[in-house]
């Protein structure tokens, strides 16, 4: 799997639809994510970094599905921002005890997840 | 009387600086200018083989810095143009970017500006001491790029330096485009270019198989004919001119499209 699919997320790429377009589709993706890059001055490696911290800190306090946190530098105009996604996991997901007295719920938002 | 000093660069190389320095040239004579066409590109010049006067430097513009002729003399006299004035200022071909400094080209462009209406300047590409010269003397700066991930990317790395520089806003020429490509989306389109760049587009030059042939006799094509291209820099003059001249939306069929045969 390469930087582009794990740091970039991008669902648009392996769909069939897509794929079956011509190059330029290919380019203009290409072309978005290392502009977001260079702009940013941020590299797939510092990001891979950053995601590991973040799961890290997380980990400690709540249980969170970590093979599906995804990371994504996002530019608008003249804002970059960096979108990250983190699944969380349910008692449900997990084969284990259930959670200790007093743990946080989980917002209903996430229930998805 | 003051010019206006455009210097036209890229980032990558090969993108068609010097092609569109030698056709803008001319055509802003061809519209009764007085221009001077500086060759930036200390060490590798070009510009007097694009335009076929490689044959007629006696001076260049480092021989005038140095103090070995006056700058007059090093100045080349286009006789083609018969409207305007036209100038080639080369530089040298045995020297490197060290040979000229910033300063010293804001100075030569000051000492041209009374006499002429535009100087367009030919920088080398890259981001170091060439394109740094070529950008000091500079009140506007056009980018030229071709439809294709890498040019694209140091365009983007260029506009940040022009802006950093406080020459901007770049404007765009968008070189090599093919419509047809386009329109088969096995190219990036003006619309994709710009929707990432954020910068206006000052002209779309189409792909054409005249500035091959015209490079190799040293005759650009807005001297004589009507090839797609060359009309696409007329037009280009006309902008910097201060014409309304509409832009060809790429993936549209237009005249030159439909002279082709390729809609």
């Amino acid at each position: 799997m390469g930087l582009f699919e794990r740091f970039f997320n991008n669902k648009h790429n392996s769909s069939s639809p897509m794929a079956e377009a011509g190059s330029a589709v290919t380019a203009r993706q290409r072309l978005q994510f290392v502009l977001v890059h260079d702009r940013a001055e941020i590299s797939p490696a510092t990001l891979a970094l950053i995601k590991d911290d973040i799961i890290a800190v997380l980990s400690r306090r709540i249980r969170i599905d970590r093979e599906h946190v995804t990371m994504q530098l996002t530019q608008t105009e003249r804002e970059t921002r960096l979108v990250v996604d983190i699944p969380l996991l349910g008692d449900a997901d997990l084969n284990l005890p259930g959670r200790a007295v007093g743990s946080p719920r989980r917002p209903l938002t996430s229930q998805s997840s | 009387m003051s010019a206006t000093v455009i210097t036209i660069t890229s980032g990558k190389g090969g993108v068609g600086k010097t092609t569109t320095t030698a056709n803008l040239g001319i055509a802003l004579a061809m519209q009764g200018k007085r221009v001077v066409v500086f060759d930036g590109d200390v060490g590798l010049r070009n510009l007097d083989i694009v335009m076929g006067l490689e044959n007629r430097i006696v001076y260049d513009v480092i021989d005038y810095v140095e103090g070995r002729c006056r700058l007059r003399q090093a100045l080349v006299r286009d006789k083609r143009v018969t409207a305007g004035e036209l100038y080639l200022l080369p530089t040298a071909q045995t020297r490197d970017k060290s040979a000229i400094n910033p300063r010293q080209m804001v100075m030569v462009c000051d000492e041209l500006r009374k006499d002429f209406d535009y100087i367009l300047i030919d920088s080398p590409a890259g981001i170091e001491q060439g394109f740094q010269n070529a950008l000091a003397p500079a009140d506007r700066v056009l980018v030229v790029l071709n439809p294709e991930v890498s040019s694209v990317r140091d365009a983007d790395r260029v506009i940040g330096l022009i802006e950093a520089r406080g020459k901007g806003p770049a404007q765009l020429i968008v070189n090599r485009l093919a419509p047809q490509r386009v329109r088969k989306q096995e190219m990036l389109s003006v619309q994709d270019i710009v929707s990432v760049l954020s910068t206006e587009v000052i002209g779309i030059v189409p792909e054409d198989e005249a500035i091959l042939s015209a490079s190799n006799r040293g005759i650009p094509v807005v001297l004589n004919g009507k090839t797609p291209a060359a009309q696409a820099f007329h037009d280009i003059a006309l902008r910097l001119l201060g014409h309304q001249v509409p832009l060809v939306e790429p993936q549209s069929v237009s005249w030159w499209q439909r002279l082709l045969g390729l809609s």
